[in-house]
């Protein structure tokens, strides 16, 4: 049962594009794995990765450079990964959630602060944010937050990383 | 929209405090950058003073941003913590002065000066974290009129009043016709905040179209929706003065036309102003919000121009040995985010350099590579 894994949820009706939690992610890790956008209408909202509990990058790296983690978060493993020129993973990732480095580590993305949590803390970003839009929860507690004004400003975002079409989260068939 | 129910947590660094070190740094502004020196050096052990004008730490993050955007007590809370946990020890409503400046928003409310010298003399090492509190002006006549208020003395105060009534009044609005100059998110703010303190008329004036707008088109839809009125393509050249009684108070602000030129270096195409199309809008309060800019105490002596430029060997580092600058007061206006992260490199900077210079070991210093436009984008 996955309702107990915790993830990162970010209340986009609440964030204010502030830029903290990207600052902190690259004071703490170098290369930020949460990055600011700005949609045509100018909302400003930080992109993530939502640990899908079927995850597409997962199953779009042939590599298996991505994999899910017993505790259900989706880790990178760089000594696998080759840094393909077509960034499967980045394609793959309805929500943006991967990031092209430019460096020898070709992707970034978020493992929830692993080394911070081994002792004990938050992730950054969560510890960090004014406002505080971040949370630091269960996939379960997650639900209790989607509320009406979340789904309103969550769509806005998501219909600009994939004009096309404006996913959620994706649940295990079956 | 419940707020997150991790705290907020300046010292995020480490897991908590640590053992002493014995050294002491002082840090000058309780804004979001020297929020996040002072909890990231409390994590090393550091003893640290952190002094501000305002009677509350937070900086703008608490005077300036309405609450409905930073829930002050989240702030509150992140700063009882630092000076509950790790001892960071806050001293309010002091300004570290040059004697010459005392025109920046916020100052009425400081009631004790402390020089620069003396903290130097008491400290191993200072930080800088002003920020950018001047507030830049349209420069265009009128401006001296009664009812004409800069966007950052239109808000502070609607915070300010909670501390300290007899300094402080809120800007009455009610029943007033209101035109907010400026298209970013303090005019927004400001907007909205004349809406809901029950001006008659909200207008924003933009020289640029809503499509240039930094705010974004989206909060301009959103402030047209609550009953405010959006005019573009319009440049305030003049603000008018009241006649009889009102003689010496602002009665309007004439503006005159605009088109969208060429694209300038930020890539948004300019406003170009056509003389000969006037409009005069009547107003009994003109707020100008187009930006603040930063005035830091002793920039010359401190040498902030060629700390900007990146030309002292050490990161963040002044011409004065062991004092260090950070945020806005370094970089000009910017988002709380990049604030923080100048604030916490800055502090990086300042405790290898006192760690390096007590074992005379200044020479193994390891360039910094500065912070790039490109992170600072």
């Amino acid at each position: 049962m996955s309702a107990d894994e915790k993830i990162l949820f970010i209340d986009y009706s609440r964030c204010i594009g502030c830029e903290s939690c990207e600052s902190a992610c690259r004071f703490v890790h170098g290369q930020p794995r949460i990055n600011m956008t700005r949609t045509v209408g100018g909302i400003m909202a930080p992109v993530y990765c939502r640990h899908c509990e079927s995850a597409s990058c997962v199953k779009g790296c042939t590599r298996g450079a991505l994999m899910k983690a017993a505790d259900g978060m989706v880790l990178l493993n760089p000594v696998l990964c080759a840094g393909c020129e077509t960034k499967n993973c980045i394609l793959a990732c309805p929500f943006g959630g991967i990031f092209c480095t430019g460096l020898d580590d070709a992707v970034a993305k978020c493992d929830l602060c692993q080394h911070r949590r081994a002792m004990g803390m938050a992730p950054a970003c969560v510890e960090i944010c004014p406002c505080g839009a971040m949370h630091y929860v269960t996939r379960q507690e997650s639900l209790a937050l989607q509320t009406a004004e979340y789904e309103a400003a969550h769509r806005k975002v998501m219909e600009h990383v994939r004009p096309v079409l404006s996913p959620s989260p994706r649940k295990e068939r079956g | 929209m419940p707020i997150s129910g991790t705290p907020m947590n300046f010292a995020f660094a480490g897991a908590g405090p640590a053992r002493g070190n014995g050294r002491s740094v002082a840090i000058i502004g309780a804004g979001p950058s020297g929020l996040a020196a002072a909890g990231f050096l409390s994590c090393l052990g550091y003893q640290v003073d952190v002094y501000d004008k305002l009677p509350k730490p937070g900086g703008l993050m608490v005077f300036g941003i309405p609450a409905e955007r930073i829930p002050a007590e989240r702030i509150a809370q992140g700063v009882a913590t630092l000076a509950n946990r790790y001892g960071v020890r806050f001293h309010p409503g002091t300004k570290v002065c040059d004697r010459r400046q005392t025109d920046d928003t916020g100052d009425e409310l400081s009631t004790r000066c402390i020089d620069l010298d003396e903290l130097v003399r008491g400290h191993d090492a200072v930080m800088l974290c002003t920020g950018s509190w001047k507030p830049r002006t349209l420069n265009i006549p009128g401006e001296d009129l009664r009812g004409v208020y800069t966007g950052l003395a239109f808000l502070f105060p609607i915070r300010a009043a909670q501390y300290d009534k007899s300094r402080m009044r809120e800007i009455d609005v009610a029943n007033k016709n209101v035109v907010v100059v400026g298209a970013g998110f303090s005019a927004i703010d400001v907007a909205h905040g004349a809406l809901g303190q029950g001006a008659a008329r909200v207008s924003l004036v933009y020289r640029r179209t809503r499509r240039e707008a930094p705010c974004g088109s989206h909060e301009i839809e959103q402030f047209e929706a609550a009953g405010g009125h959006w005019l573009e393509l319009v440049t305030p050249i003049r603000v008018l003065d009241g006649e009889g009684e009102n003689l010496g108070r602002v009665a309007g602000i004439e503006c005159i036309q605009c088109h969208l030129g060429e694209p300038d270096e930020d890539g948004r195409r300019s406003a170009v102003p056509d003389s000969c199309a006037k409009v005069v809008l009547p107003a009994d309060i003109v707020v100008t919000a187009i930006g603040e800019t930063a005035a830091p105490p002793f920039a010359e002596r401190l040498g902030l121009e060629s700390v900007r430029k990146n030309e002292i060997h050490w990161l963040q580092m002044t011409k004065l040995d062991g004092v260090f600058v950070a945020g806005d007061a370094l970089t000009g206006p910017s988002k709380i985010g990049k604030a923080v992260y100048s604030g916490l490199r800055a502090a990086q900077s300042l405790s290898r350099w006192l760690t390096l210079r007590a074992m005379s070991r200044e020479l193994e210093y390891r360039e910094d590579a500065p912070i790039s436009r490109e992170d600072l984008r």
